[in-house]
């Protein structure tokens, strides 16, 4: 199954292949709080991808010079650094910045950022690294869009974003569920099992784990 | 005794009513990732209380007493309470091998994972940083007693869900499930019925 490593290859590879929530189940959280509002889900996608992407990069940079015991210290500094910048320039969009909350801070210990520091950008080059974190970030994002599109027009009945209504079925009778929290979980599990049953036709001789 | 009743107020708001698993998925990934068995979660559990109390109480000091005085929290806030977190998981894990062995073969694989455990970076945050605060209609001063005890219901809401969450799913490795939502859909439907089922303290205590 081993490829040789192109850049489109690491870049393509963050959508299904190892996509960080439905196949890495890393980063979780975020995906199912963030998820009720489209609106909400396109800034944080933002921040992830910025975050993912240079931390990939400066971490890829200085991989030869991090002594093995504390580099785990060291990409959490970095990944910091990046989340103060993304904390900070956000905290210019006061009615963004409350809602995503405590969130904002969490990306720290996102599991998603700090496994691809370690896993991947801390043995790879600087080009190859880029691309995983673009990928990887665009992966989550579209998981992200995806969850929060069913959520927000199957429950409100209407997609609002920055205070304009894009989508309308034109009836508020709608299964309320889905915004508040089990619907998340609700959200999550069909997605999930769509990509088992989407894996199971593919490849219909091997079995899941 | 009205004090003791907001004390009560906190601790219960924060384990039960905004239960920070169910309510506000916060540390999922370690929540499905370590309660496949009964005697992992266990684990989890305790090493998670112990270290969140902690990790709560010296971020507390470092923002009242480092941070603020010195007018650098804005921006230093999230590198200084991760680092925090992180050395004090190390000096636990220390301090544990070297005085209490059965301790440390119960929890020390565990607390290496605490390090990226969300919840405990979210207590310490909302224990300092006003704003953050709102999900709960109780008066907040963010004194040190006050974090501390808000710290302990975050973290026991989270073991009591872990607990109970891996019980069940060992059972549910034997139930008879659609084939398509083997494993982790099966799951997350569970936490779903769970969270749903959390939901309905909301409002206990006018809370």
């Amino acid at each position: 199954m081993e490829k040789e490593r192109t850049l489109w290859g690491e870049f393509i590879k963050g959508f299904i292949t190892t996509n960080p929530l439905l196949v890495l189940m890393v980063g979780l959280c975020s995906s199912l709080a963030i998820s009720t509002k489209v609106e909400n889900c396109i800034f944080m996608g933002m921040a992830v991808i910025f975050v993912l992407t240079c931390s990939n990069i400066i971490i890829s940079l200085i991989r030869n010079f991090i002594p093995d015991q504390v580099r785990i210290p060291i990409f959490i500094v970095v990944i910091a650094s990046f989340v103060t910048i993304v904390d900070l320039t956000l905290k210019t969009i006061p009615a963004v910045y409350e809602r995503l909350g405590v969130w904002i801070p969490l990306i720290v210990v996102n599991c998603i950022i700090l496994a691809r520091a370690e896993g991947y950008a801390s043995s790879a080059k600087v080009a190859h690294a880029t691309m995983d974190g673009l990928g990887i970030g665009l992966g989550y994002t579209c998981v992200l869009l995806i969850m929060s599109v069913f959520r927000e027009l199957f429950g409100t009945g209407k997609i609002v974003m920055f205070k304009r209504t894009i989508i309308s079925l034109g009836t508020d009778k709608m299964p309320v569920i889905l915004i508040l929290f089990p619907g998340a979980f609700i959200t999550f599990a069909l997605l999930s099992a769509l990509l088992q049953w989407y894996q199971q036709r593919r490849k219909p001789e091997v079995k899941e784990g | 005794m009205h004090e003791a009743w907001r004390y009560f107020l906190l601790f219960f708001g924060a384990a039960i009513v905004a239960n920070i698993l169910l309510i506000r998925f916060i540390a999922l990934c370690p929540f499905f990732g370590v309660s496949n068995s009964l005697e992992t979660s266990l684990g989890m559990s305790i090493s998670v209380i112990f270290v969140m109390v902690m990790a709560t109480s010296v971020s507390w000091l470092a923002w009242n007493y480092a941070l603020e005085p010195l007018g650098v929290g804005q921006f230093l806030y999230i590198p200084t309470f991760i680092l925090v977190i992180a050395s004090l998981v190390q000096f636990v894990e220390m301090v544990i091998k070297k005085t209490s062995p059965p301790l440390y073969r119960a929890m020390g694989i565990y607390l290496p994972l605490i390090t990226t455990n969300c919840a405990v970076l979210a207590a310490a945050t909302e224990s300092v940083k006003p704003g953050f605060f709102t999900k709960l209609s109780i008066a907040y001063n963010y004194g040190f007693l006050e974090s501390v005890v808000y710290t302990l219901g975050v973290a026991v809401g989270f073991s009591l869900v872990l607990i109970i969450f891996a019980a069940m799913r060992e059972r549910l490795d034997l139930a008879p499930v659609p084939k398509f939502f083997r494993g982790v859909p099966i799951a997350f439907i569970a936490a779903a019925l769970f969270s749903l089922a959390f939901m309905g303290f909301a409002g206990m205590f006018g809370l």
